[in-house]
């Protein structure tokens, strides 16, 4: 009966094909909230449609369904590849992808009925909670008993990076979600706020960045066909990523009533967390020198060539932002909607969408069915996304120095208003290249031209 | 150095290990949760109310913590450990589409609150508030006991000066609305009582004025300023008639001054907030000029008393003035300054 679940890469499939499918309903979800802030009354008096909750919808949905399904895919594809030896058991892939798509399948059911726990990032009901770190943990054992039965010696740096992240992730998340205390998934007062930016950075830090960095790192190399750069730089990006990243929570939190060693902390390891930026990109960078135009040239390469672009200005300006006397404008409005933005989809789901166009062919053995529509893609969600971080960063400014010079948040809102119909408008050109991405996927799977299986290594 | 599976699997898990007991482990240990100096503890329906912002991604758009920087409500009290005593989760928000509300409570009374809920542009008709009517008015009772905590003791406080001057407040409207004008009148100081709007009501400043009260009084006071805005329905005492202000100036003449005190400092126990933290100076004294015009059909603006003259100020002459008496003394006034001004060429 579940024949289907030991065919290879059957299990990285399914989850490329549902971060395919999350992509589009998470920023439809998206839309719905970007309306609200538009017209308060569009969708007057629909539950599942009020902006408290399409938010949670939208957030939880793109951060864990879209990027990160479609991550955990590529990567349960190319760590075996890597690896030469097919993944250890892909039943147990199929139960990760099983928990993993429940706890996202949650959010839109549950968030819609005004159940959640609320915490950003941790909205998730406990029970699903459960299941996350079921997918996390199974991932865990799966890629380390794979790297254990390796037949290739050399640790590829991509494996270091997927294989750590389920190793950092469940811990956390565990602890961010304060799991032990199922009703509130908090803990009383203030000190919860520790915890929940713990998780809160740890997110996009060491569940979607390693992801990406994997990704980029095992696509650009094979696409300019030349050697990694420097393994040095390889092996000092990764730790300095777990040792940075994981101790920068507090700077969501720095204008809150907290200990002040904390904070000091987060704002200097929020300054060194550009490290770990710059060497990956670096490294790429002297990888891909004197054949740039083969990575731009090249459909999978364009999006993981602006993802990393995406990923040097989320960078810069994360450890700018974490600086006190910049976030006294910065904090508490659009400019951090922004930011947000270029991190998750510029960043990781861009390098994500790269990854998919270049390792799809690989994992059906067919050809993209276009070409074209990829490039189409890109330009929608490029297009869109530029201009949500420009048009955000103006509005988050406006408010920031209007509030900074007395003004109260009330009457800043009629000033808003032009930026948030650009960014739904905007909003548009990204769904629509999600809908275009989807469908591509379908029709590989349906109708690709079977590639030439020499073709691939 | 090579990358083994031993160092890089046990290394990650290492350091990572390392680091959370830095950053969420020792302060686990080290902060103790005690609470402040105006802590109180939240009460069944508050709680439910609290559960009720959880769920429904309030803090989405709503901060629990004023910052050293903040203008506008709640400044008067910075966020400190203490107060989050408890509340689980104490959720302090990332994003001010809306105000910060850790010093909501009292700031307006449950009849505001209500209406708020039903649709946040009864009261504030630029809101971008989505209405939360279908949670029903159980639950927004919940919400709104969660809001009137929010100050802990000093929310308190503010509440007990509510309800004191709710009685009052629906004492005099019961009266009847000449005795209700007359009461509230007696509210204002007697300086501001005998005081004219300073600024001439020209037709930019009436349009200035009209923008305000399009902005903020609209659907109380109502389109026409009868007091029978889509708000009124929730409010006890309900808003303001202005048309029957006519009858009852002060001294026969005056009633800008009792306008702008009115809005500066609001009316604690009806549903009329304070605005002096949201408009300033000029903008009152526009939007009460507006409301003079249009609802009352007569404006002090300019009489007596008044001082020099602001350099900018139009020859302007108020033609709402019938009584006589006061219109003699405008004219004279004008008489002189033309005599004035001819001596000075």
């Amino acid at each position: 009966m579940f024949a289907f679940t030991k065919k290879p890469h059957s299990a990285a499939l399914a989850f490329i094909i549902a971060g395919s499918v999350w992509f589009v309903i998470g920023t439809i979800y998206g839309l719905f909230s970007a309306i609200h802030l538009v017209s308060p009354e569009f969708f007057d008096n629909i539950p599942a449609l009020v902006f408290g909750r399409t938010r949670a919808v939208h957030v939880n949905t793109v951060l864990y369904g879209f990027v990160g399904s479609l991550s955990i895919g590529l990567g349960m594809y190319y760590t075996p590849a890597l690896l030469k030896r097919p993944i250890w058991s892909e039943q147990l892939g199929w139960l990760s992808f099983f928990f993993w798509t429940l706890t996202v399948l949650s959010g839109p059911l549950t968030f819609s009925m005004g159940m959640s726990q609320g915490r950003e990032y941790t909205e998730y009901l406990w029970i699903f909670d459960i299941s996350l770190v079921l997918a996390v943990l199974t991932l865990a054992i799966n890629l380390v008993m794979t790297i254990l039965r390796r037949k290739e010696n050399l640790l590829y740096v991509s494996v270091w990076y997927f294989t750590a992240t389920f190793l950092w992730v469940g811990g956390s998340y565990f602890l961010g979600n304060v799991m032990w205390n199922p009703p509130s998934g908090a803990l009383p007062g203030i000190l919860d706020s520790i915890f929940h930016w713990f998780w809160g950075h740890v997110l996009p830090g060491l569940l979607l960045t390693p992801m990406a960095i994997g990704i980029a790192y095992f696509v650009i190399p094979r696409i300019t066909r030349t050697p990694l750069y420097s393994h040095t730089l390889s092996i000092l990006g990764f730790w300095t990523l777990v040792v940075f990243y994981s101790h920068i929570g507090g700077h969501h939190i720095l204008q809150a009533p907290m200990p002040n060693w904390l904070k000091m902390i987060s704002v200097v390891d929020s300054l060194f967390m550009f490290l770990p930026v710059i060497i990956v990109i670096v490294n790429l960078w002297m990888t891909w020198r004197g054949r740039g135009g083969k990575v731009l040239g090249d459909p999978a390469g364009k999006w993981i060539a602006l993802g990393l672009f995406w990923y040097l200005i989320t960078g810069a300006q994360g450890s700018l932002q974490s600086l006190p006397d910049l976030q006294v404008i910065t904090h508490f409005n659009n400019w951090t909607v922004g930011h947000a933005h270029i991190a998750i989809l510029g960043f990781s789901g861009f390098i994500a969408i790269g990854g998919l166009w270049h390792m799809l062919p690989m994992i059906t053995r067919k050809k993209l069915y276009s070409q074209k529509l990829v490039q189409i893609q890109f330009g929608l969600v490029m297009a869109g996304l530029t201009g949500f971080f420009i048009v955000l960063t103006i509005a988050g400014l406006i408010q920031g120095e209007a509030w900074y010079n007395g003004e109260v948040i009330y009457r800043v809102l009629p000033q808003l208003n032009a930026y948030m119909v650009l960014r739904a408008a905007l909003g548009l050109f990204i769904i629509t290249g999600s809908l275009i991405g989807l469908y591509n996927v379908i029709m590989t799977i349906r109708k690709g031209q079977p590639v030439d299986s020499v073709e691939q290594h | 150095m090579k990358m083994t599976p031993k160092i890089f699997i046990i290394g990650s898990i290492l350091v990572w290990a390392a680091s959370i007991s830095l950053m969420v482990i020792f302060p686990w240990i080290s902060m103790e949760d005690e609470p402040s100096d105006i802590w109180t503890p939240m009460n069944e329906k508050a709680k439910a109310g609290h559960q009720l912002y959880v769920n429904n991604g309030c803090h989405y758009c709503h901060s629990l913590f004023v910052r050293t920087i903040d203008w506008g409500k709640g400044a008067e009290r910075i966020a400190r450990m203490g107060d989050y005593y408890q509340m689980q989760p104490a959720i302090l928000g990332t994003e001010r589409t809306g105000p910060d509300l850790s010093q909501e409570g009292g700031e307006h009374p449950d009849d505001w609150h209500m209406a708020h809920f039903i649709n946040p542009r009864y009261t504030n008709p630029l809101s971008l508030m989505p209405s939360w009517e279908f949670l029903g008015k159980e639950k927004i009772e919940q919400l709104t006991a969660y809001m009137q905590h929010l100050g802990w003791a000093d929310a308190d406080k503010r509440m007990a000066r509510q309800e004191k001057w709710k009685k009052k407040a629906i004492a005099a409207y019961e009266a009847g609305p000449d005795s209700n004008i007359t009461w509230l009148h007696q509210q204002v100081p007697k300086e501001w009582r005998n005081m004219p709007n300073p600024y001439p009501a020209t037709e930019p400043a009436l349009k200035r004025g009209e923008n305000i009260y399009e902005n903020f009084c609209l659907n109380c006071h109502g389109p026409v300023g009868d007091g029978m805005g889509k708000a009124a329905e929730y409010m006890d005492p309900p808003p303001l008639n202005f048309t029957t202000l006519k009858r009852n100036l002060a001294e026969d003449k005056y009633i800008g001054g009792i306008f702008y005190y009115q809005i500066m400092n609001g009316i604690t126990g009806t549903a009329m907030p304070y605005f002096k933290r949201q408009l300033e100076s000029e903008k009152i004294w526009d939007v009460s000029n507006f409301v003079a015009a249009w609802f009352v059909g007569y404006s002090d603006a300019n009489i007596e008393p008044k001082g020099i003259d602001a350099s900018y100020e139009p020859d302007w002459e108020n033609p709402y003035l019938e009584d006589p008496e006061v219109q003699s003394e405008q004219d004279a006034r004008m008489e002189e300054n033309k005599n004035k001004e001819e001596v000075s060429k």
